[in-house]
C-alpha cells in the first residue's frame, strides 16, 4: 500500500469537488454540533436530577392568622400542641423519613438568604410568612400519596412539592434536548445525501482511471480507499468544526448559566462528546461513501 | 493457459447467446487469432477470460484457475497476470508516457524502486525511447497504442489480451505495433488477438480461431482472415 498515491489521488478528488466538499463539511459540522449539543445538556439534565433528587422535599405549610388558603377560612392558626399532633401524624406514615418544622423566624432567614436585598424583602415581616412542615420522603416519588394525605389534615393550608418545579424546569431542557437532536438528525441525514452526491461525482471524474485500475488489477481497497478517504476527510474537518461551536457553546451558554444549574458541566463531559459526535461523522462519512461507492463503482 | 470448456454466455435481454457452447484451449506461449464479424462473441470472449462476465454454462480455465471458482477478491490477482490492450488506448490523458506506464504498478504497490527500474525497459521494448516524458495528445496513434502496450506488458503477464489493437491505426503503423506484439509472444507470454484486419492476420500466419454467431467455425494453425479469400 503506497500511501503517498492515496493521498495525492485523495487530494486531487476533494479539490475537483470543492464546493460539495464544502458543504459535506458545513453540514457535518452542524450536524455533529447539535448531536454534541444535545448531549451536554442530556448529561447536564441527568446529573442534576441526580443532585436535586435527593434534596426534594414537600413544603407542608400551615395556615397562620387571617390566611386567605379556602382550607384555613374561618379556622385558628394551630396551637403548639395541634402543631406537634400534626407533627407526629406525619412522622408515623411509613413513607416519611423525616419531618421537620420551620418556624416564621426561619422561614424568613431563608426568604432573605435567596432574595438578597430585593424590594420584595422591606415590604415583608415574619409574620407575613407561613410556618411549614419539610417533609423528606424515603422515595420523592411517593410525594402525591403522602401530600393528598396530609391535605385533609386540619390547619394545613397547602403543599408545595418542590420536584414538581424542578420537573418544569428540566421539562424544559429535555424539550431543548429533543430539538438539537431531531434537528442534528436531519443534518445527519443531509450529511449522508450530500457525502453519497460527492463521492458520486468523484465516481464519475475519476472513471477513466478507476476503469484502469480494474485492468491491471488494483485491488478494491486500493480503488475505493481514495473515494472514502475523501469521506473520511470531508468528515474529520467537519468534526473539528463542530468540536470549535461545541466548545464556544459550552464556554458562552452552560457556563453563562452555571449559576443556575447548581452542578456545573465538566470539560470532561465536553471532551467526551466532542470525541463521540467525532466518531459518529467520521462513521457515518465512511458507510455512506462505502454504499454510494458500491452502487456507482463497479469492482 | 486458457481453456474454455463448452462455454455458453447469454446477455440478460437477449435470446441469441453472445457465445454457444464454445470449447478451445490456448497453450502456453501461443499467438491467436481471434476473427470474425461484428457481434460475434469476440469482446464477449476475452472479457469472460478476464472474469468480467461470467458464463452462464461451462467452465474457464485461465492460468491453471477455474475462474467460477475464484472469489471476487482475488480477481485483482487473476488480473495482474493478463494484459489488455485496446482500440481506444485507454490512456490517462493527464499523464505522459512514464506516469501512464508507471501508473499500472502503483495501483497494484509495487515498490517505486522497481518502477523506476522498469519502466524505463519497457518502454523501450515498445519502441517509445526517448517519448517517456511526452503527453499522449502528443503522441501517434500508433504511439499511442505502445503505450498501451507497454502499460499492459510491465507487470511482466502471463496473457495479453488484445482487442482490436490496430483497429484505429493506419496499415503501415500497424506493421509495427504487430512487431511489438510478437516481440512480446517471443517472451513467452501467451497473446491473445481479437481482430478484423485480414492483412495482419494473413502476413502472421498464426493459429486463427473464428467465431460466427457465437459458435466457434474454424481453429487453424498457420491460418489466414477467411478460407474463401
Amino acid at each position: 500500500m503506497r500511501a503517498n498515491f492515496i493521498f495525492s489521488e485523495v487530494w486531487i478528488g476533494l479539490r475537483r469537488n470543492l464546493t460539495m466538499t464544502i458543504a459535506v463539511i458545513v453540514t457535518v459540522a452542524v450536524g455533529m454540533a447539535l448531536l454534541g449539543i444535545g448531549l451536554m445538556i442530556n448529561s447536564q439534565v441527568s446529573s442534576m436530577t441526580g443532585y436535586w433528587v435527593d434534596k426534594v422535599e414537600l413544603s407542608v405549610f400551615l395556615c397562620k392568622k387571617n390566611d386567605v388558603f379556602p382550607a384555613c377560612k374561618d379556622k385558628p392558626p394551630l396551637t403548639d400542641d395541634q402543631k406537634a399532633a400534626l407533627k407526629q401524624t406525619i412522622q408515623s406514615m411509613p413513607e416519611v423519613e423525616r419531618v421537620d418544622f420551620e418556624d416564621q423566624n426561619q422561614a424568613y432567614e431563608n426568604f432573605k438568604a435567596q432574595q438578597g436585598n430585593s424590594l420584595l424583602l422591606s415590604v415583608i415581616q415574619p409574620g407575613d410568612l407561613s410556618e411549614s412542615f419539610r417533609v423528606k420522603l424515603k422515595n420523592p416519588d411517593n410525594a402525591t400519596a403522602v401530600s393528598e394525605s396530609i391535605q385533609g389534615q386540619t390547619g394545613v393550608a397547602n403543599i408545595v412539592n418542590q420536584r414538581q418545579i424542578l420537573d418544569t424546569y428540566f421539562g424544559f431542557l429535555s424539550k431543548l434536548r429533543n430539538m438539537a437532536l431531531g434537528v442534528a438528525i436531519l443534518m445527519v441525514f443531509a450529511a449522508t445525501l450530500l457525502i453519497g452526491n460527492t463521492v458520486r461525482l468523484s465516481a464519475y471524474n475519476r472513471r477513466r482511471e478507476t476503469g484502469i485500475m480494474r485492468l491491471v488489477g488494483a485491488s478494491n481497497i486500493y480503488i475505493q480507499l481514495p473515494f472514502v478517504m475523501e469521506g473520511v476527510i470531508a468528515g474529520l474537518i467537519g468534526g473539528v468544526f463542530a468540536a470549535v461551536l461545541l466548545i464556544v457553546t459550552k464556554v458562552l451558554l452552560f457556563e453563562g448559566i452555571q449559576s443556575y444549574m447548581a452542578v456545573p458541566l465538566g470539560w470532561n463531559t465536553v471532551a467526551g462528546v466532542i470525541t463521540f459526535t467525532m466518531a459518529v461523522g467520521v462513521v457515518i462519512c465512511v458507510l455512506a461513501s462505502f454504499i454510494t461507492l458500491r452502487r456507482y463503482l463497479r469492482v | 493457459m486458457i481453456h474454455f470448456d463448452n462455454v455458453t454466455k447469454v446477455y440478460t435481454n437477449q435470446n441469441r447467446p453472445a457465445l454457444d457452447h464454445v470449447s478451445v484451449d490456448v497453450d502456453k506461449g501461443e499467438f491467436v487469432f481471434l476473427v470474425g464479424p461484428s457481434g460475434s462473441g469476440k469482446s464477449t470472449f476475452l472479457r469472460l477470460v478476464l472474469k468480467e462476465e461470467r458464463p452462464n454454462s461451462g467452465a474457464i480455465h485461465v492460468a491453471g484457475k477455474e475462474l467460477s471458482r475464484l472469489s471476487n477478491f482475488k480477481v485483482p490477482h487473476l488480473r495482474r497476470r493478463i494484459g489488455c490492450v485496446f482500440q481506444d488506448f485507454r490512456l490517462l490523458p493527464n499523464k505522459n508516457v512514464y506516469e501512464n506506464v508507471a501508473f499500472a504498478l502503483e495501483v497494484i504497490g509495487k515498490p517505486r524502486r522497481f518502477i523506476r527500474k522498469v519502466v524505463p525497459e519497457v518502454i523501450e521494448l515498445v519502441g517509445l525511447e526517448g517519448k517517456a516524458h511526452r503527453m499522449p495528445d502528443e503522441l501517434s496513434g500508433g504511439e499511442q497504442q505502445r503505450v498501451a502496450m507497454a502499460r499492459a506488458f510491465v507487470n511482466r503477464p502471463m496473457i495479453l489480451l488484445a482487442d482490436e489493437p490496430t483497429g484505429n491505426i493506419d496499415p503501415a503503423t500497424s506493421i509495427g505495433i504487430m512487431k511489438v506484439l510478437d516481440r512480446i509472444n517471443r517472451t513467452g507470454t501467451t497473446v491473445l488477438m481479437a481482430t478484423h484486419d485480414a492483412a495482419i492476420v494473413d502476413s502472421m500466419r498464426k493459429r486463427v480461431v473464428e467465431l460466427e454467431d457465437g459458435k466457434i467455425v474454424r481453429d487453424q494453425s498457420r491460418g489466414v482472415y477467411g478460407q474463401a479469400y
